[in-house]
């Protein structure tokens, strides 16, 4: 686990992001439409029971987790997969490196994969001189804007179509156009020559099928196809709770996923790779390699917050959170954005570091209420607050004030006198305090509601 | 047999995917669908891909001079996919049988010949069916590619076909 002790400037990142006004608008507007879209596309179907199954159908992977993972690296090994098992973020990171440099590839087009980003994958390899190429179109716009995704399904969300225009011109050479149809047609241009030129492909995976060894990867744009049907290599770096049992298994995701994220029934594609191509086979990569990446999962598993692990990554949390709605994926300052990414980040990255992003709570509930995979996590949430408490990662102030209301509220005497001395003394602690809070709260009634009754 | 009010289903659920799909019931009827479908008549005729490896693609009948063998170099890809699914309306492709998934990825238009008999109803008969020993590549195709990545404007065609068509036959 890469474990840092400097906490997220989560306040910082966030008092930035709210002066952002096209941020703003642009979080409004895409949060606003995905949850539409979901709403529409959950509107007429039996969701809860479908909740119900894949939540018990990911709560049983996690049960037996080592057990899963095991099946699926002997199944994948049998279809003609290598497979390695990676401990950490390190680790996982050499091995894509090294499997890529040992066969002299100098570029490879990557297809969409979160946990690659989780192991900070791109950095590692263009240090080595290896040319990693995003072809997921978002994901494409924020590498060559030097960026980070801000949503884990579109991630140039951040982005308006003057600045795709303004950027597409500056790093690609065309004429100013702001036209999204435009701009999509010289990406596919651009990326068809990388496709076509490409000796390897990396790509993360939604699902991997414990019984058969196959990795399932959902793409709108066709991007994963292309990646692993095209070069002769594909990486596939996963995390290793994707797991599920098998291809029985697999029509509840698939009814589930694209639903939460988008609305849409079923994504445009959806890839079922089961190992390398076979004898008299034209399709699919000669070699295939799995990294599975555990970073802490097998540790975290164990432990309080595992619920987190049945995951899907559909982004439904995110886009009717009513924080992330307004600041966005950067504020976060991780991987992982959102009521999902608070939890995660905090157990993948450690509380010292992860700490400042509880602060993005109002434990509304309205993740709970979305989430397809029944992820409980106004209760994480929850845990996670009490746990920053307990490790007194809470500032001073805050906790000193805390100690107060606690010690005041246990006593009535202490309580009723507070109660009659907060008017008179309210207006000495405008004057004394530095604090804007005082000016803007109005001062506390002269009698208490239940005194001025009896 | 797959029954007629599945192959319904399955082309009103691919239609709603943004999917063209018309039903014919004979060579020669798919043959007067196709040149409509493909908009032959065009100034520059498209270059078109067909394996010519079932009985149904056989039965194709394209003008020598747009023929071509190499996918790559194609505007127009006509295969016969494996089968379909009615519950969301996707194409079935396979590596089954040599066949290369990625020929209908390549060109800018897939035109799927979706054999009538294995339509089916749901996700959960078709991933059923193949659950101990799927083919290599299995690819669910629901409508052209798409993507909504600048400021979730719905363009079609990025990586993948702009157009789908589908004939079930």
């Amino acid at each position: 686990m890469s474990r840092s002790t400097t906490a997220i400037p989560f306040r910082v990142n966030t008092a930035r992001a709210v002066c952002d006004a096209s941020l703003r608008q642009a979080m409004d507007y895409s949060t606003r439409t995905f949850s539409a879209k979901r709403a529409e596309g959950t509107a007429q179907v039996p969701l809860e029971e479908w909740r119900e199954r894949a939540s018990a159908i990911r709560m049983q992977v996690l049960d037996n987790l080592a057990d899963y993972v095991d099946r699926f690296s002997a199944n994948a090994t049998r279809a003609g997969a290598v497979v390695h098992r990676a401990k950490d973020a390190q680790i996982a990171r050499d091995t894509v490196a090294a499997i890529l440099k040992d066969r002299g590839i100098k570029m490879v087009v990557k297809a969409k994969s979160m946990v690659t980003e989780e192991i900070h994958l791109n950095k590692r390899l263009e240090e080595i001189g290896i040319e990693p190429v995003e072809t997921d179109l978002g994901e494409y716009i924020v590498q060559i804007a030097g960026e980070t995704p801000s949503h884990i399904l579109a991630p140039a969300i951040h982005k308006s179509r003057k600045d795709i225009g303004r950027l597409f011109a500056d790093k690609l050479g065309i004429e100013y156009t702001d036209d999204p149809e435009v701009l999509t047609k010289v990406a596919r241009r651009v990326l068809r020559e990388k496709f076509l030129a490409a000796k390897a492909g990396i790509t993360g995976a939604n699902f991997a099928i414990a019984d058969t060894g196959s990795l399932v990867i959902f793409t709108n744009e066709g991007n994963g196809r292309m990646v692993t049907t095209l070069p002769r290599l594909h990486v596939a770096v996963l995390s290793v709770e994707k797991v599920i049992p098998s291809l029985a298994d697999l029509s509840t995701f698939v009814r589930l996923l694209p639903r939460s994220a988008s609305g849409q029934i079923l994504s445009s594609y959806l890839s079922v790779i089961t190992g390398t191509r076979k004898q008299g086979e034209t399709t699919g990569a000669r070699e295939i390699h799995i990294v599975l990446v555990d970073n802490g999962r097998s540790e975290i598993v164990k432990g309080e917050f595992r619920e987190i692990l049945k995951c899907i990554r559909c982004s439904a949390c995110m886009n009717v959170c009513p924080v992330y709605k307004v600041i966005g994926g950067h504020a976060y300052g991780c991987t992982y954005p959102g009521p999902m990414g608070i939890v995660l980040t905090a157990v993948l990255e450690g509380m010292e570091r992860a700490h400042p992003l509880q602060d993005a709570t109002t434990f509304c509930g309205a993740c709970v209420e979305v989430c397809p995979v029944k992820v409980p996590l106004s209760k994480l949430l929850r845990r996670l607050r009490e746990r920053r408490a307990e490790q007194r990662l809470t500032p001073l102030v805050e906790r000193l004030a805390m100690f107060g209301f606690g010690t005041v509220t246990q006593s009535p005497a202490l309580f009723g006198l507070g109660q009659r001395m907060s008017w008179s003394v309210w207006p000495l602690l405008k004057d004394f305090s530095r604090s804007k809070l005082f000016v803007r709260l109005p001062r506390p009634a002269r009698k208490t509601f239940k005194r001025s009754m009896s | 047999m797959t029954s007629d009010a599945v192959i319904q289903r399955f082309m009103e659920m691919a239609v709603k995917a943004a999917a063209k799909a018309v039903r014919v019931n004979s060579a020669a009827r798919l043959n007067e669908a196709l040149p409509s479908i493909i908009q032959l008549g065009d100034k520059a005729g498209p270059r078109i891909f067909c394996p010519r490896s079932t009985e149904k693609e056989k039965a194709v009948i394209i003008p020598e001079d747009l023929f071509t063998t190499d996918y790559f170099d194609a505007d127009v890809c006509i295969e016969e996919v494996s089968g379909a699914i009615a519950e969301t309306g996707s194409i079935i492709c396979t590596s089954h049988g040599g066949k290369a998934v990625q020929a209908g990825l390549l060109p800018s238009h897939h035109v799927a010949i979706v054999p009538q008999d294995r339509i089916f109803e749901t996700l959960d008969d078709y991933f059923e069916s193949c659950r101990e020993a799927p083919p290599t590549n299995i690819t669910l195709e629901t409508g052209p590619s798409r993507t909504a990545d600048i400021e979730l404007t719905l363009t079609v065609g990025v990586h993948g076909p702009e157009r789908l068509s589908i004939i079930v036959f």
